[in-house]
């Protein structure tokens, strides 16, 4: 399996290439791969559903328990074979829709990344496997959301795709991490026998929360559903791949693939039956405002997507098994669907359904196709969406004491379905000459066979459901379930509940479709879509606005450029982070006794403390650098008294070199102007008493500390028996420590060599700013003089 | 010890410490050449030799067991030689970046490159360190050399007043550091860093050093610009010439932060200062990723996104085990190619033949279509940053997210995860300027759009190889993570051991 979905990685590199050598051919040529792909998973059909999933181990970060791990059950087979045989189809659709753009090859390298992004993500085992896939097909999605990047929606429409479900992703992937402390493991396969772990651990309703978050981003339940309609900004194959068949399903694969571990509690069932219920009928109807072809098509995908979240929500068997056939029913004629429209927006130069009409004899071919998927979708015998249909009503039957409202909000959304199905499939069709401009053909063959092969499985699967029921289907109802289930499909059960539900539906959706010239427009219409359909997009806008804005005000207050608040920041946390460490030290010795402090010493502290006052209070620059290095002074002072004459002559260096220093600079600075409000003023002091009373403390305990003479007693001992030196000062400089005079003789020659080269370049600098003012000169007389 | 013998020692040593000592003494030699034959085109090269030369070194050394040198003041062996990889390797490519970019800004001066050698020797003394004396000398050495590179372009005055505040806060960092070394030395009579436990046991002098090891922690948070001590970073990597701002923002907080890794984990035992990273790991991320958003300036933008990346390595650090410094290793290299990579493409699109002109994200939009492999590479580099697969800043990420997880900080990681989705918002914000905008949608950007700034070869291939290591980082970081892990493993059994 690696070598699946790594070839179609290589295949996406190299596509540009092969592009440029095979032209119109590019379609046919590039799905080659998939198709072996496919075939591959085919023959995976069999062992799968004989119930043993196939499990593949590659190592990659083994410190970390990271691995490249496949599994294989009944549902990732399934929608590993979506992947890839919708994937064939579309990839030689799209060598027919692309044909003739600039970035043909780039668009072909694209779709392949996010076809073996998605093929990863459904067989993947590791959960860090599974979110790296899952991030690139948000990834992929974005790029080609805003393929056509010149227009300023589809950019926005990209990067909303990309922020709700990168930024879900992120969430998910918490998630994961969450479920990996609690289970132990990594892999998907071994977490599934600990479902009652997790639902019993304290982390449970946090995993769930995330997990969620991440799988209604992906798959745009309520209230995140506004990117999906947005996301049809891409070329029509994309949408047709991408934001339908595969990609919007990863969270409800996610949600399937989670529900023997997360699933079963009363938070799963309630959460996703009521977001999913809503999502359902909410864009079920809004799909019925929409003239766009794209448009209505996007809005049922989503109406669709919160079916399979509810029945996922609902979990009983015959809800699981409605989900999986769905899955597949929708995938089927979806993808037909968009294709379709596609073509047509291809020959006519319109999606909207207002100027459609009359294609029939131009496209047969086309229609063909189109009205068989339209059909299905619309969930009319004999075809294969009136059995998921079926199976559907059924779930909502058998689902308890919701199941009143997972059958009545199904009924709704299936009728509004069923009036968009008819409208996309028949209004383009038929009727009088639509009002476009260009004269359509029928579209090449590779535009018409994708369509045409889905909706005829569409009909195959219909009239024989064996064909997949005891096959792919029962063993990802299996696989969801985590014990074997068999089930048979069939057309025609006998006149049952499911059957009045049907027939409902088929009224309420038949007189929809007649009245949808007046629906469509209608005020009811405009208020729900403006309320749900473009509220949140506004309020996601919104958001990203007020971001950026809180992120300007947090600079102005925190980086305003002020050297003095810097400081202040530093000191301030300097106080804290110090002093908080003195704090938790239970053990400072204060010294509790004063002695021996004579009468010149407390002079001079008297004076340091003097001076420090002054050079606070004072207005005047001057007075402040003076009453500073009379404190120096007297430090210095201090160090002499006790016996430290070295360091008192390098004090006294110090100090009278800044202060002519800071005189000089002083003179060319103004003085200390405007009053200072006096929070400020209290705060600046609680800052430096803070500041002082830690170095205090420090210095204390550094006093109480008994001082080890080590150092000092081995050189006075070695000083003259080592080096024969009596004064201890010489020996320790040149023979204790010969290295460090060196290096100190080294550092003064670098010095010094810096000096030549700055006193060569001040020779150069004053003979060439000479000769420019002479050549100045020139200029200015020689304008004179023309003057 | 018999002085001679010392001598001895020295030159027996030296092959621990090659490349400190091959770099400084190439540096010492730019610097004479540079005084006789002033800014001689061969200047850069020479550096560029030496730089190779030790590169070289290191690697054949990477297997080697961990040992010191000097008399105990400079580590050897693995970890000495990844950390010093990341050093020189930035290095290296920091040079060959500069001598187009900088022969363009007309700053083509000879003693640049003998300061990036300093710094790089500095850097190396840093992050080997195994007394305090070395990872003040390393650290000073650096710092110094970096002040002056930042206000290399002394006609500007925003280069100046960065320079002044970033050697300001520095020096005022540096008091801090030198009065935490003065008190654990003090506290525990040593210098030597796994010495320092045994040497605390003996004196008991806790209070000493506890203040002593949160004065150096201010010291080091200065120089991987954590939050609150950051606020140099913005000004000083807006103002500091741009290839050299790529060689501070990695090489320096690598060098920084594996001599923090050292010292955490050699001297310090685990249960106090755990708390205090996360905290300040916490503040850094969130305020790092809060400010980028709304940064006009791409430099600016990248200031305050290694604010955030120093975030996120301190994530790591908190786990205090094996696989937490070794994810912050890891995450240093990553983090290393792809700032460089990052501020390489911004030095080559900065340039709009006008000097000063504050150069906004906005003017660059569409900018990949005319510089096709500049914009590709800023799209790695994007995605890198945000740690999005495949590439290796997720795996960076993943790193030191894990540890941390495993070491029961879920909370901390919760942050990080959150805050890194935030960062995505500015960062595919470049790419989408780069490649979404055309110039027609922006008025700068038209106005800009006629500067043609020749970009040369090496550079493109720098660019773009730092662009493929990220990928190659990717898939094989299980070696590298599996290698950097190794060594702390070791290095802790070596400890246990009587």
């Amino acid at each position: 399996m690696l070598w699946a979905v790594l070839s179609i990685f290589v295949l996406a590199a190299v596509a540009p290439f092969i592009a440029r050598v095979t032209k119109q051919a590019t379609g046919w040529v590039l799905g080659l791969l998939p198709l072996a792909v496919f075939a591959y998973f085919a023959q995976q059909i069999g062992p799968v559903a004989d119930g043993t999933p196939i499990r593949q181990v590659h190592a990659w970060v083994p410190s970390l328990d990271l691995t490249l791990s496949f599994y294989l059950d009944g549902l990732s087979l399934l929608f590993a074979l979506l992947v890839t045989g919708i994937g064939t189809l579309i990839v030689v659709y799209a060598g027919g829709y692309m044909h003739g753009h600039d970035q043909y090859g780039r668009f072909f390298s694209q779709l392949l990344l996010f076809m073996g992004a998605m093929l990863g993500l459904v067989v993947a085992d590791n959960i860090i496997a599974f979110f790296i896939f899952f991030e690139l097909t948000s990834f992929a999605s974005y790029l080609l959301i805003g393929f056509y990047h010149t227009d300023e929606d589809n950019r926005q429409a990209a990067r909303k795709a990309l922020v709700v479900t990168g930024g879900g992703g992120l969430a998910l992937l918490a998630g994961l991490l969450l479920l990996q402390q609690v289970t132990g493991t990594m892999e998907f396969s071994e977490m599934l026998a600990l479902g009652d772990t997790v639902r019993a651990h304290p982390y449970y309703t946090g995993i769930f929360v995330l997990v969620i978050l991440g799988a209604f981003t992906k798959s745009a339940q309520f209230p995140f559903h506004f990117w999906l309609p947005a996301a049809m900004a891409g070329p029509t194959p994309v949408s047709a791949y991408l934001h339908s068949a595969t990609m919007v399903k990863a969270g409800v694969f996610l949600l399937a693939r989670l529900s023997p571990v997360l699933g079963g509690t009363d938070l799963w069932l309630y959460t996703l039956v009521s977001f999913g219920a809503f999502t359902m009928v909410l864009s079920a109807w809004l799909g019925l405002r929409y003239t766009d072809l794209k448009q209505i098509l996007a809005y049922t995908t989503v109406m669709v997507l919160g079916l399979l979240t509810m029945l996922l929500g609902v979990g009983t068997s015959a809800a699981v098994k409605a989900a999986m056939v769905f899955i597949l029913v929708h995938a089927l004629y979806k993808g037909a669907l968009f294709m379709m429209a596609g073509s047509v927006d291809h020959e006519t130069g319109t999606r909207d359904v207002l100027e459609l009409g009359g294609l029939r004899s131009e496209m047969p071919y086309t229609m063909a196709g189109g009205l068989l998927a339209a059909l299905s979708m619309a969930g009319l015998p004999p075809l294969f969406g009136f059995i998921g249909k079926e199976v559907t009503y059924e779930a909502a039957l058998g689902a308890g004491p919701i199941g009143i409202v997972v059958l009545v909000a199904s009924v709704l959304a299936n009728a509004a379905l069923l009036a968009g199905a008819l409208v996309v499939g028949i209004k383009p069709f038929f009727g009088g000459e639509g009002s476009f401009t260009r004269h359509p053909h029928e579209a090449p063959v590779s535009m018409w066979l994708g369509p045409g092969i889905l909706a005829t499985l569409g009909l195959a699967f219909g009239l024989v459901p064996s064909l997949v029921d005891q096959t792919i289907l029962q063993a990802a109802t299996g696989a969801v379930l985590q014990s074997p289930y068999e089930f048979y499909l069939a057309l025609w059960h006998g006149i049952n509940a499911p059957l009045i539900a049907s027939l409902v539906t088929f009224a309420i959706g038949f007189a929809l479709y007649v009245q949808w010239a007046r629906v469509q427009p209608s005020g009811f219409m405009q208020a729900l879509d403006g309320f749900f359909g473009r509220r949140p997009a506004a309020a996601f806008e919104r958001g990203l606005f007020e971001m950026a804005r809180l992120s300007q005000w947090t600079t102005r207050r925190v980086q305003d450029g002020t050297f003095r608040h810097y400081l202040l920041t530093v000191l301030s946390t300097f106080v804290v982070l110090v002093g908080s460490s003195l704090l938790l030290q239970t053990n400072i010795q204060w010294p509790t006794e004063v002695l021996g402090v004579r009468y010149y010493e407390a002079a001079l502290a008297g004076i340091i403390v003097l001076a420090a006052l002054v050079a606070v209070r004072t207005h005047e620059r001057f007075i402040a650098i003076l009453a500073l290095s009379i404190g120096g002074y007297a430090i210095a002072l201090l160090y002499l008294l006790f016996g430290a004459p070295d360091l008192a002559m390098t004090q006294f260096t110090i100090e009278t070199l800044s202060i002519i220093i800071l005189v000089i600079v002083l003179l060319n600075l103004p003085g200390i102007s405007g009053q200072v409000s006096l929070a400020s003023r209290v705060r600046d002091a609680v800052v430096a008493t803070g500041v002082g009373a830690i170095i205090t403390t420090i210095a204390l305990t550094v006093l109480s500390t008994p001082l080890d003479r080590y150092v000092s007693d081995y050189l006075a001992s070695r000083s003259y028996t080592e080096a024969r030196g009596h004064n201890i000062v010489n020996v320790i400089l040149v023979d204790f420590r010969a290295l460090d005079t060196m290096g100190e003789i080294g550092v003064l020659a670098m010095a010094a060599l810096g000096v030549y080269v700055l006193m060569r370049m001040m020779r150069q600098n004053r003979d060439t700013p000479e000769a420019s003012i002479e050549s100045d000169d020139k200029v200015l007389t020689e304008a004179e003089e023309t003057a | 010890m018999d002085l001679s013998e010392a001598y001895l020692t020295l030159w027996s040593d030296l092959d621990g410490v090659f490349s400190m000592a091959l770099v400084s003494l190439v540096g010492l030699i730019v610097v004479v050449v540079d005084a006789f034959r002033n800014d001689h085109p061969s200047l850069p090269w020479m550096g560029a030799a030496a730089l190779l030369a030790s590169i070289g070194w290191e690697l054949s050394v990477l297997g080697d067991a961990p040992g010191t040198a000097l008399f105990g003041a400079v580590r050897t062996g693995g970890f000495a030689a990844f950390v010093n990889l990341i050093i020189l390797v930035s290095g290296l490519l920091t040079i060959v970046l500069s001598v187009p970019y900088l022969d363009q800004l007309k700053r083509a001066y000879g003693e640049v490159y003998a300061l990036i050698l300093f710094a790089t020797a500095g850097m190396i003394m840093l992050g080997t360190a195994n007394t305090l004396i070395s990872v003040f000398v390393g650290l000073e050495t650096m710092s110094i050399c970096l002040y002056i590179m930042t206000g290399l372009v002394r006609e500007d005055e925003g280069s100046i007043e960065s320079a002044l505040k970033y050697f300001l806060l520095g020096a005022f960092s540096t008091g801090f550091f030198l009065y935490g070394i003065a008190l654990l030395y003090g506290a525990t009579g040593t210098m030597v860093l796994p010495e320092m436990a045994a040497g605390l046991e003996a004196s008991g002098s806790t209070l000493l050093f506890w203040g002593g090891v949160a004065l150096l922690l201010i010291g080091f948070m200065f120089k991987v610009s954590a939050v609150p001590f950051h606020m140099w970073t913005p000004d000083v990597y807006q103002g500091a010439p741009t290839t050299l701002t790529g060689y501070m923002s990695t090489a320096s907080k690598a060098s920084a932060f594996a001599s923090l890794i050292l010292v955490l984990f050699y001297a310090l035992p685990t249960e106090r200062w755990s708390l205090v990273l996360a905290f300040i790991a916490v503040v850094t991320m969130v305020l790092g990723n809060v400010l980028a958003l709304s940064q006009p300036n791409v430099k600016r933008m990248l200031a305050y996104s290694s604010v955030a990346h120093a975030g996120y390595v301190l994530v790591g650090l908190t786990a205090a085990s094996p696989a937490g410094y070794a994810g912050a290793l890891y995450y240093l290299l990553v983090y290393a190619v792809m700032n460089i990579g990052a501020f390489g493409v911004m030095a080559f699109l900065e340039w709009d033949g006008k000097e000063g002109r504050e150069q906004t994200l906005d003017s660059l939009a569409g900018i990949g279509f005319r510089r096709p492999a500049l914009g590709a590479s800023m799209g790695f580099f994007m995605f890198s940053l945000t740690g999005l697969p495949p590439l290796a800043g997720f795996t960076g990420k993943w790193f030191v997210f894990a540890p941390a997880v495993n070491a029961g900080l879920t909370w901390l990681v919760f942050i990080a995860v959150l805050m890194s989705a935030v960062s995505a918002y500015y960062y595919l914000r470049v790419v989408y300027v780069f490649w979404m905008l055309s110039p027609e949608d922006v008025p700068e950007a038209a106005e800009a759009q006629n500067a043609a700034f020749p970009v040369p070869a090496s550079s493109i291939a720098v660019i773009v190889a730092c662009a493929v290591t990220l990928l190659v980082l990717f898939v094989l970081s299980g070696n590298v993570m599996g290698f950097a892990e190794g060594l702390f493993e070791e290095a802790a059994s070596m400890a246990s051991m009587p």
